[in-house]
């Protein structure tokens, strides 16, 4: 159970979509949500599924996967869309009865943001599948790097991120061998109440916190070893350099922001 | 330059609220370390030896007396920079020490920290890589690695500073029997074949065994200096003190007391053609 926890999930490839610097990826997924919130008929969802569709053939991410990444906002996306659909405010009243009032524009709305929930889940997918965690936290260090001018610790920030990062399988496998280790003494983790299941996670808690100090601390002192002191004067291994194929990548998000603009103009 | 690392009558307390004069943990040591040399510094727990490997690169400062690295004062926070290029080190646990989600990324997180030009932090990476026998896993997840793999990438990351000297923390305390062999066998390379300054420090025996020059450590101080064959030669001494011979040394310790006499034996291989030699006779 424990194994599945994956934050970011990468897929590594050789794709284009791939290969595409980690900044323009990171600004083209913002620009993608923005344009998403932009879109206000079905058209612009076309333009949408044909972007999705086209970043999904090009990067050769199984279709599956996608279905899988919504697979647990299910719940969510049903939820806006009942939401939507009872409180919607219109005139055209398809079915009452009671206080329930299902209307036109109700209908309208909750498929638009249902697919706007899965859109904005699929888009995001589509980053983490395809851009490695360090060249993530890399692009935001280099992206936010402005902002040093004001003080904000930006390397600091994101080697945190990249330890976090580095960290996750580590400490999933010590919590499995320390609930082994209590349930070899007999703690029981399935049964009784709510309140009992949350106490039972103290003794694994604990030793995991205690443990994650020591080696917090040992960390430290190896990164000092390696002659760590922050960020200044220290350059990278790997450079992120803007190609021809960023430009490419820019034009096509915005044909598909026009589109969508003369979308809900025209349409 | 004659010495490498030279350790002059250091004495070192770790200080603590409300304990006025704390025990020492190193008590009055001198060491000196010559260039290319493969030392294993031996003792059992608490007896100061690790203590010892953090004075090495400044981690720890002497409370008295005076260590120098190439020449440099750890004592001087300007010189810490370039011992620590100079000095590497590796640690006990190897999850503790890597730093990166990828093997080659984090092999490049010490040249990065010097400041090196990128081109060069590649041929550097590659390089350490090939010596460590781990190029093959260039792209991997640390996770993914056996324990003697991650100890071997810990080792290339240091490498990669290009240092004089290597420390080693009981680097396979953690290990199974063939990370362990993987990682002694790594090192011994180094020392042979690039000239690489070693420092082990170990409470095995037989890993000890493999080094030019052993320095045995207890409650602090430095009780026997020399080649491994010297030093197994003092097995009372070494038993007392909490250390366990290798059984071969063992072997031939209690067959002289008998009155056969294999000479200083101190893996199974010299103890096979010993003991072979005797029956023949």
């Amino acid at each position: 159970m424990l194994s599945d926890i994956t934050l970011g999930q990468f897929f590594p490839g050789k794709s284009p979509v791939h290969k595409l610097d980690a900044r323009v990826k990171l600004i083209l997924t913002i620009a993608y949500i923005v344009a998403l919130f932009m879109v206000s008929n079905y058209f612009g969802y076309l333009v949408i599924v044909g972007l999705i569709g086209l970043v999904l053939a090009l990067s050769k991410i199984p279709f599956s996967m996608l279905l899988k990444s919504l697979k647990p906002l299910i719940f969510i996306i049903a939820f806006t869309a009942v939401l939507n659909l009872f409180y919607g405010a219109g005139e055209h009243v398809l079915f009452e009865y009671g206080f329930l009032r299902i209307t036109e524009e109700g209908i309208r709305n909750a498929i638009m943001m249902s697919l706007r929930i899965i859109f904005l889940i699929a888009g995001t997918s589509l980053l983490t599948y395809t851009t490695s965690p360090i060249m993530l936290t890399d692009a935001i260090e280099r992206l936010l790097s402005p902002l040093k001018k004001i003080h904000l610790p930006v390397h600091e920030l994101a080697m945190m991120m990249t330890i976090a990062l580095r960290f996750i399988p580590t400490l999933v496998e010590e919590t499995g061998k320390i609930m082994s280790a209590q349930k070899a003494r007999g703690a029981d983790f399935e049964s009784g109440s709510l309140v009992s299941r949350v106490k039972a996670l103290v003794p694994i808690l604990v030793p995991l916190f205690v443990s994650a100090f020591r080696r917090a601390d040992e960390l430290a002192t190896a990164m000092e070893c390696r002659c760590y002191h922050g960020g200044e004067n220290r350059t990278r291994m790997k450079q992120l350099t803007i190609a021809g194929r960023d430009f490419a990548a820019c034009g096509v998000f915005a044909l598909c922001i026009a589109l969508i603009v003369l979308c809900n103009i025209y349409l | 330059m004659a010495t490498e690392i030279e350790i002059k009558n250091v004495s070192f307390r770790y200080e603590s609220e409300g304990v006025t004069d704390p025990p020492p943990v190193l008590d009055g040591v001198s060491l000196t370390i010559k260039p290319g040399e493969f030392v294993a510094v031996l003792g059992h727990n608490g007896s100061g030896k690790s203590t010892l490997a953090k004075h090495l690169n400044g981690i720890l400062l002497p409370s008295e007396g005076e260590v120098l690295a190439g020449g440099l004062d750890t004592r001087k926070e300007e010189n810490l920079l370039t011992i620590r290029q100079h000095v590497g080190m590796v640690f006990q646990n190897p999850d503790n020490q890597i730093v990166a989600t990828v093997v080659e990324e984090d092999v490049a997180f010490g040249p990065e920290n010097l400041g090196i030009p990128p081109a060069e932090i590649r041929d550097r990476v590659k390089a350490a890589l090939e010596a460590v026998d781990m190029t093959a896993y260039r792209e991997h997840a640390p996770h993914q690695l056996s324990g003697g793999q991650k100890q071997r990438v810990a080792i290339a990351g240091v490498l990669a500073m290009r240092p004089d000297v290597i420390v080693l923390d009981e680097p396979t305390a953690m290990l199974d029997p063939q990370g362990r062999a993987e990682v002694i066998e790594t090192v011994k390379k180094l020392c042979r074949e690039e000239g690489l300054t070693a420092v082990l420090i170990t409470h095995y025996m037989n890993e000890a065994a493999e080094a030019d020059r052993c320095v045995v450590m207890n409650d602090g101080r430095v009780v026997l200096d020399g080649t491994p064959r010297e030093v197994f030669r003092e097995v009372e001494l070494l038993e007392k003190m909490g250390l366990e011979v290798p059984q071969a040394t063992k072997l031939a310790h209690e067959l002289r007391k008998r009155g056969i006499e294999l000479g200083d034996v101190i893996n199974v291989e010299e103890c096979v053609a010993a003991l072979r030699e005797q029956l023949e006779r």
